[in-house]
């Protein structure tokens, strides 16, 4: 029992982090209205700028998370630039198209000027284990939770009550009505797309914070996690897309629990499909609200 | 009639082909500089090893041809990008093939992409060296394929039985293994040596290239309460071990097999790589002059520090120059290929014969990690008794 609590709470913390990726996924998605496979790279840029951060200004988590942002903020701007912008009215594969190139080429120019190696990430945080009854968790642990809970009520909150907010909703339900109530669409998408990028990039910094390291090349896989994960959630809404990595993360563990993490994708992708199978669309309670 | 002629007609243009291809083969130039064929992972995850072939073997090319060449004829690298990928590495392969000029090839890094190689080297019967392959079924796959890294079946016995059996003195083994050609290979050989010596392995864990988050796996291992971990890989070993320290699991010995008595584990790790076990075949030894000039030229060139890999790349220049110094006036691929069989000297990674599979046997070491530096752990010398 005690085993099964403590993999329980492992894939819990992977969980929250797949829900972060998958928020800031979703967000993108749900503004922009088009699907974008530059995440991972966005993910990995966040992740640099926060190492970079740590390593000239020492520990300073706050810090970690406002480059990290602010850095995956600008590039998801050149991704908006160059990706969405001029294609609205075009058809929808052209931006995707786009989107894989630029994230070949950020990933090699990352390689480029990070270079290829693994870096370390060590001790930004004072790591304690606490034990709670049987089950233990660890300070890292706790905090990415935290971090993950807290940015979602952010969100959450821009979201629903700022005006801000209503403008990108209404971008992200109808583009054409919303140009005539008087919104920029186009200025509203940008900051939509940079949002989510942000997202993605403090997401970036918790993986390495985490994981203790980090490469160039680490996006790939992580951009695959949040776009599953957005899509058990119904692509373009943010509740349920962050439960949609919460349960990939737990189904993972879980499924390694009682096999071997040879097979952990099996499990994630597996759920998932089945999932689509039953619902189609996903946890979204409405029919459409894919774009 | 017209049909008889025709088919004449193109016997014989097929013939000239032939006869084309035939005289072709016979041209090797018998003078001017002798190049061999380089594959190295210059650009994607395996850069750093790429690189590090590219200034070994060219630190050894520089060498020779400052000490007059061989046979009054200078050495010439062409170095190529496979990238690490075994497809580039094949095509790139069946470049140097085709080149008569290009006598001899050294590479690939991975097992896997010079054992794609190994069919397109047999048949255009040119040696392929590899400074690193280290799977065991690779040199025996062609008469033209080398290794001299030493075979995972000498390595994984030699860890199982001295580091954990005598050295350690431990009974109760939790293994975590890549699932890959190598990490199974690896795993195998361990585990039947285990078996010898009434080493009982509680739980084996293993998991997939690119793996990030172990915890699971961790969680698992811990459940079964081993007194040692035993870590095979490369890359993933440094995340391991943190997540291992990092989930509060403190108190448990860590060893290690695969990534050798590599730098940037220790940069990676910092201070949960104390006490770290492994085997490593070859160590920088700072009491030895030679070997700390020739790692100071390195870093000088390549900008880091050298691993064993570098080191090998070296010897297999060295190992060509004297097969090749052999063969005398008749520098050709074959005889190249016989004459390095047969040749016997003391590298840079220590003494280098091939054996009748083409591989060398190698002796290793028990090297550890104290105060952030590998350290060989003296007076566990197992190496004169053999393995």
């Amino acid at each position: 029992m005690e085993y099964f609590l403590n993999q329980l709470i492992n894939g819990l913390c992977q969980g929250s982090i797949y829900a972060l990726m998958a928020i800031g996924y979703s967000v993108v998605v749900g503004v922009v209205g088009m699907v974008t496979f530059t995440h991972g790279e966005v993910i990995m840029i966040g992740a640099f700028a926060s190492f970079y951060v740590f390593n000239a200004l020492g520990n300073n988590l706050l810090l970690g998370v406002v480059a990290s942002f602010a850095a995956s903020w600008i590039i998801g701007m050149i991704i908006y630039k160059v990706c969405y912008e001029h294609f609205f009215s075009a058809p929808r594969h052209i931006s995707l198209i786009c989107t894989i190139g630029i994230s070949i080429l950020i990933k090699n120019l990352a390689q480029i000027v990070f270079g290829p190696n693994q870096m370390p990430m060590l001790n930004v945080v004072k790591n304690n284990v606490y034990k709670l009854g049987p089950v233990q968790i660890s300070t890292v642990q706790i905090l990415v939770i935290v971090i993950v809970v807290v940015l979602a009520g952010i969100l959450s909150l821009v979201f629903n009550k700022t005006k801000w907010g209503i403008a990108l909703r209404a971008v992200s339900q109808d583009k054409t009505a919303a140009y005539m109530m008087g919104i920029n669409v186009k200025r509203t998408a940008m900051i939509g797309n940079c949002i989510g990028c942000g997202l993605g990039g403090v997401a970036g910094m918790l993986l390495s914070i985490y994981y203790q390291t980090l490469s160039a090349t680490m996006g790939g896989s992580y951009g695959m996690k949040a776009f599953s994960s957005s899509v058990l959630g119904g692509l373009t809404d943010i509740r349920f897309s962050a439960i949609g990595g919460l349960c990939i993360g737990l189904i993972e563990n879980l499924g390694i629990t009682i096999s071997s993490a040879s097979f952990r994708d099996v499990f994630a992708f597996g759920f998932l499909i089945l999932v689509l199978i039953i619902r189609p669309q996903g946890f979204a309670s409405k029919k459409g609200a894919r774009p | 009639m017209k049909k008889l002629l025709a088919f004449a007609l193109s016997a014989v243009m097929t013939m000239g082909c032939f006869a084309g291809c035939a005289s072709q083969q016979e041209q090797v130039p018998t003078d001017g500089n002798i190049k061999i064929g380089v594959l190295a992972p210059l650009t994607g995850t395996n850069a750093e090893y790429g690189k590090g072939f590219e200034v070994g073997t060219q630190m050894a090319v520089d060498r020779i041809n400052a000490a007059g060449g061989i046979n009054g004829r200078n050495l010439e690298l062409v170095v190529k990008d496979s990238k690490g990928d075994q497809k580039e590495s094949s095509d790139l392969c069946r470049m140097f093939g085709d080149d008569q000029q290009i006598m001899a090839i050294i590479g690939d890094f991975t097992s896997g992409a010079c054992m794609a190689n190994a069919p397109i080297v047999d048949e255009a019967k040119i040696v392929q060296l590899s400074p690193t392959a280290s799977n065991p079924d690779y040199a025996g796959m062609s008469d033209y394929c080398f290794s001299i890294m030493g075979r995972q079946d000498g390595e994984a016995p030699f860890y199982a039985k001295y580091i954990l059996g005598k050295y350690m003195g431990v009974k109760k083994l939790g293994v975590i293994y890549i699932n890959s050609d190598w990490g199974k290979s690896c795993f195998d050989n361990f585990k039947s040596q285990c078996d010898e010596e009434g080493l009982e392995i509680v739980e084996a864990v293993n998991y997939v290239q690119d793996e990030k988050d172990f915890s699971s796996l961790i969680t698992k291992l811990k459940a079964a309460s081993p007194d040692v971990i035993c870590i095979m890989d490369q890359g993933a070993v440094p995340q391991v071990i943190n997540q291992i320290r990092g989930s509060g699991w403190t108190d448990i010995p860590i060893t290690t097999l695969g990534p050798g008595t590599s730098e940037q584990l220790i940069d990676l790790c910092g201070e949960n790589a104390e006490g770290l076990l492994l085997t490593s075949p070859f160590f920088f030894d700072p009491d030895d002059a030679e070997l700390t000039a020739w790692k100071d030229e390195f870093i000088k060139k390549a900008g880091f520090e050298p691993t064993i890999h570098p080191v090998c790349a070296y010897d297999c220049v060295s190992l060509l120059a004297e097969a090749i110094k052999a063969c005398g006036d008749e520098v050709t691929r074959t005889n190249i290929r016989d004459n390095l069989a047969k040749v016997d000297i003391v590298g840079v990674s220590g003494p280098l014969k091939f054996n009748e599979g083409g591989d060398i046997t190698r002796q290793y070491l028990i090297c550890g990690v104290e105060d952030g530096k590998y350290v060989v752990k003296e007076g566990f010398d197992y190496s004169k008794e053999g393995n």
